[in-house]
């Protein structure tokens, strides 16, 4: 019969102490994030390979600026800020005391404060986001068989090549430009799901910070959702430059 | 009780979190101004990656913590990015030794510029 007055709530039993489980509870969640960079090095691969192959759309894209700049460094500092946030939102937790006095009720109201921050930053990420797709939508520049932009001018001998007229008058060709979006949708669409997915999590853990559950011993779920979201915002420093910058 | 206990408890000064946000910005705006010098595109790349892995290794570090966490979570992190690295460096070696492939072979127009320069026995 285990004795449950020394074990909290929160300690499972098959962990001898909550420095081993907070430890196992972190190496979990490294290896989960391990599985999530392996998992989009595949995307990246994707984007070598086509750059790789058809190299004449991506230099076109960036001719021609289908891309915006200024939305996308926006959201580059709007996921660099919420990663911030986070990581204060981390450190509110792991000073939270033990007993519910009023040091507690203040960390914890900061706690709630950066969770809560730290999603309307990922709400703006995903705002721009969809001002980005609806103009590229409108235009037309959609992956694949849904591709149907008509702002080349190549016109050769009556076929339209896809094409654009270089600034010294030569003919920039591409025979496949809807490939750049079908990679750039790919890889901003699923990075985009994990942000909203992230903003889920970070809502459960404003409620079970409202509901008391987290002090100083017990803050591991923060910590490793604040994980899940640094790497979220690092998989963006690399999808940024390489989509919008690159010629 | 083991060392990891004093990891976990460390409580980074907001200092440091201030100073990496303020690197972060930093960078942000030198890998932007930098891509407008129409650098050519295999060295742009290059720079690129090599502005977006310096502020990964910030974000690393010191948001994630790994400055102050076990050893073995830091070999979990760097063995990803090796396998990664693996994974790039074939396949990337691979592309570049075979041509276009895809386009270039096995076409209707291919196969006959092949027969025709082979010699009737």
């Amino acid at each position: 019969m285990s004795a449950h007055e020394d074990h909290p709530y929160y300690h499972a039993h098959h962990f001898h102490s909550m420095e081993q489980q907070n430890a196992s509870a972190k190496l979990g969640m490294w290896a989960f994030l391990v599985q999530e960079l392996l998992f989009f090095s595949g995307l990246f691969m994707a984007y070598i390979a086509m750059r790789f192959f058809y190299p004449e759309t991506f230099e076109l894209v960036q001719h021609k600026n289908l891309l915006s700049i200024p939305w996308g460094a926006t959201n580059t500092l709007v996921l660099l800020t919420s990663s911030l946030t986070m990581a204060l939102g981390v450190r509110a937790a792991q000073m939270l005391p033990m007993v519910k006095n009023a040091e507690e009720q203040k960390l914890r109201k900061q706690l709630m404060n950066y969770l809560l921050v730290t999603c309307v930053f990922a709400g703006m990420f995903l705002v721009i986001k969809y001002i980005e797709y609806s103009h590229k939508i409108h235009d037309g520049l959609l992956p694949g068989t849904f591709y149907s932009y008509d702002g080349w001018q190549a016109n050769i001998e009556g076929r339209d090549f896809g094409g654009v007229v270089g600034s010294g008058g030569e003919m920039i060709m591409t025979e496949a430009p809807q490939i750049f979006f079908s990679v750039y949708f790919m890889m901003t669409g699923v990075h985009g799901l994990h942000v909203l997915i992230g903003v889920g999590v970070i809502l459960w853990l404003y409620l079970r910070a409202l509901r008391g559950e987290f002090n100083r011993e017990n803050y591991a779920a923060v910590e490793n959702v604040g994980l899940y979201w640094h790497l979220v915002d690092l998989i963006w420093i690399f999808l940024f430059p390489l989509l919008y910058l690159v010629q | 009780m083991s060392s990891h206990d004093h990891a976990e408890h460390h409580v980074t000064p907001l200092k440091v979190y201030f100073g990496v946000y303020g690197t972060l910005l930093f960078l942000t705006v030198v890998t932007v101004g930098i891509s407008y010098l129409g650098m050519p595109p295999t060295l742009s790349i290059i720079v690129a990656m090599a502005v977006a892995s310096v502020k990964a290794f910030f974000v690393a570090t010191w948001f994630m913590h790994l400055a102050h966490d076990t050893k073995f979570n830091i070999l979990f992190f760097i063995a990803s990015l090796w396998f990664i690295g693996v994974f790039f460096i074939f396949t990337v070696n691979d592309l570049a030794s075979r041509g276009r492939v895809m386009k270039s072979s096995d076409t209707f127009e291919y196969r006959i510029e092949k027969a025709a320069k082979t010699p009737i026995k």
